[in-house]
């Protein structure tokens, strides 16, 4: 585990055309950290966590990996070390559940494809799914789908992993096992940034959090500050009416 | 009716019409064949050039591709067929069979193109997305990801251009090549049976045959193809 800050955003900006989605962010990620993006929706939280590994392309700003400047370049390295789980799972539909996890480690020589599989079917079975290994991600309940997007994750080894609302497309009864893994995840020393709207388990999971309002960052703060004492009316407003 | 049976069993006795008659299908065959394999590889061409990402060097191609498009969907086949026969390849003892062949071609990549391309961006850009949050190259996300996703979308629509192609062909008579078609309306004329109605409707066995074969081809690929879909 490294320590310091793994990830240093500078005046990010982001434009959808004439939309403004972010208007200026300067952001810190610290090993170790969970860090909870809260926002009412189109605030840009998920605009935020996507321009971390440029799955969104900035409009302005800097973002560093460590120390070094994150480019069109050295992108793809970065990416390697930056898991992301998203809210639609996104497993390859034509590809099974062993190959959506051994695919980008066998390709990008992290490990060879005894290995991968080995630590895939010890990833499958330790959320007990290792029978659906030969599955295709079809026939895989929405909350089976997003447990394997989280290991097929953890299968790079990331340094940081991002969850952009991670349960929001999920029934009720799967979003627990799946809110179950990510904790364990944590538990487990990972840093973690989590865009959620589960506001229970922000409370338990953060030791920061973020709130983001009209493309900026508007408070910033342990959990038992923010949620108890919020500084800014905008955030007050938003904690009476989702909690 | 007696009639009909009659030329029937005309038809079917007279060694040069037999003769005739399959002269003039390996030829509608000959040139479907190739004139598909032409417009599969400028038609992949094409869409890969119009669903590349843009950059400068892309522009030229890209705009070539869309006139490209625009003039062979905005034009009569029969048009770009006189046009191929009778002035870019009016060449004498330019072989016929190469020109049929490049003007089908030409016509059905357009078209092509088009299905494919459409394949591609039905593909749900979370595919793309979840290969690049990986590190993946964007090459390996075309080929792994991308490629074997729209293959299952495009079969379809492609078969349904193999069996257009295919009838199509039938206007080469109109510059007096002899396909099936040509074929069926020579064996009718006045100097042979002097009546249409057998050698048409034969004809028209042949070409809906030959739809079923090709119909029941895209169909198995299809299924084989949908394996993944399967929610067991």
């Amino acid at each position: 585990m490294m320590n310091g800050k793994i990830i240093t955003i500078k005046n990010l900006k982001k434009n959808f055309g004439r939309n403004k989605v972010l208007k200026g962010i300067d952001f810190e990620l610290n090993a170790g950290e969970k860090v909870v993006v809260l926002g009412p929706s189109g605030s840009g939280k998920s605009t935020f966590l996507r321009s971390i590994n440029r799955l969104e392309e900035p409009s302005a700003g800097e973002i560093y990996f460590h120390d070094t400047l994150v480019t069109d370049k050295n992108v793809r390295a970065v990416r390697e070390k930056v898991g992301m789980v998203f809210q639609h799972f996104n497993l390859i539909s034509n590809l099974t559940v062993m190959e959506n996890l051994t695919l980008a480690p066998v390709k990008l020589k992290l490990m060879d494809e005894d290995a991968a599989e080995k630590k895939a079917r010890g990833l499958l079975r330790h959320i007990g799914l290792l029978e659906k290994a030969e599955a295709f991600p079809a026939s895989l309940s929405g909350g089976q789908k997003q447990r394997v997007a989280i290991i097929r994750a953890l299968m790079m080894e990331p340094e940081v992993m991002l969850f952009d609302e991670p349960t929001s497309a999920l029934d009720p009864e799967s979003i627990g096992d799946v809110l179950a893994l990510i904790r364990e995840v944590a538990d487990n020393g990972m840093t973690i940034m989590i865009v959620t709207h589960e506001m229970g388990f922000a409370k338990e999971i953060a030791s920061r959090v973020a709130f983001i309002d009209n493309g900026r960052i508007i408070e910033e703060g342990k959990p038992d500050e923010l949620f108890v004492r919020p500084k800014t009316p905008r955030v007050k407003e938003f904690l009476d009416k989702v909690l | 009716m007696n009639d009909f049976f009659g030329k029937l069993v005309e038809l079917f006795t007279t060694p040069e019409y037999i003769d005739s008659l399959l002269h003039g299908f390996l030829l509608t065959l000959e040139i479907s064949f190739f004139a598909i394999i032409v417009a599969f590889i400028l038609g992949t061409i094409i869409s890969l050039i119009e669903t590349a990402r843009p950059s400068k060097w892309m522009v030229v191609p890209k705009f070539i591709c869309r006139v490209y498009v625009a003039v062979i969907r905005g034009t009569p086949m029969a048009l770009q067929l006189f046009i191929m026969f009778f002035i870019i390849f009016a060449i004498r003892d330019f072989p016929e069979l190469v020109t049929a062949v490049l003007a089908f071609g030409f016509n059905s990549a357009a078209y092509t193109s088009e299905i494919i391309r459409g394949g591609i961006l039905s593909v749900d850009v979370g595919q793309t997305e979840a290969g690049l949050a990986l590190g993946l190259k964007r090459g390996t996300i075309f080929w792994r990801i991308v490629v074997p996703q729209a293959v299952k979308n495009i079969i379809p629509a492609l078969g349904n251009e193999i069996i257009t192609v295919f009838k199509e062909t039938a206007i080469v008579s109109m510059v007096g090549m002899y396909d099936l078609n040509m074929a069926a309306k020579d064996i009718g004329s006045g100097q042979n049976m002097a009546s249409y109605i057998v050698p048409m409707f034969t004809a028209a066995l042949f070409y809906l045959a030959t739809v079923y074969i090709i119909t029941f081809f895209v169909r198995r690929i299809e299924k084989r193809l949908r394996k993944s879909d399967v929610r067991s």
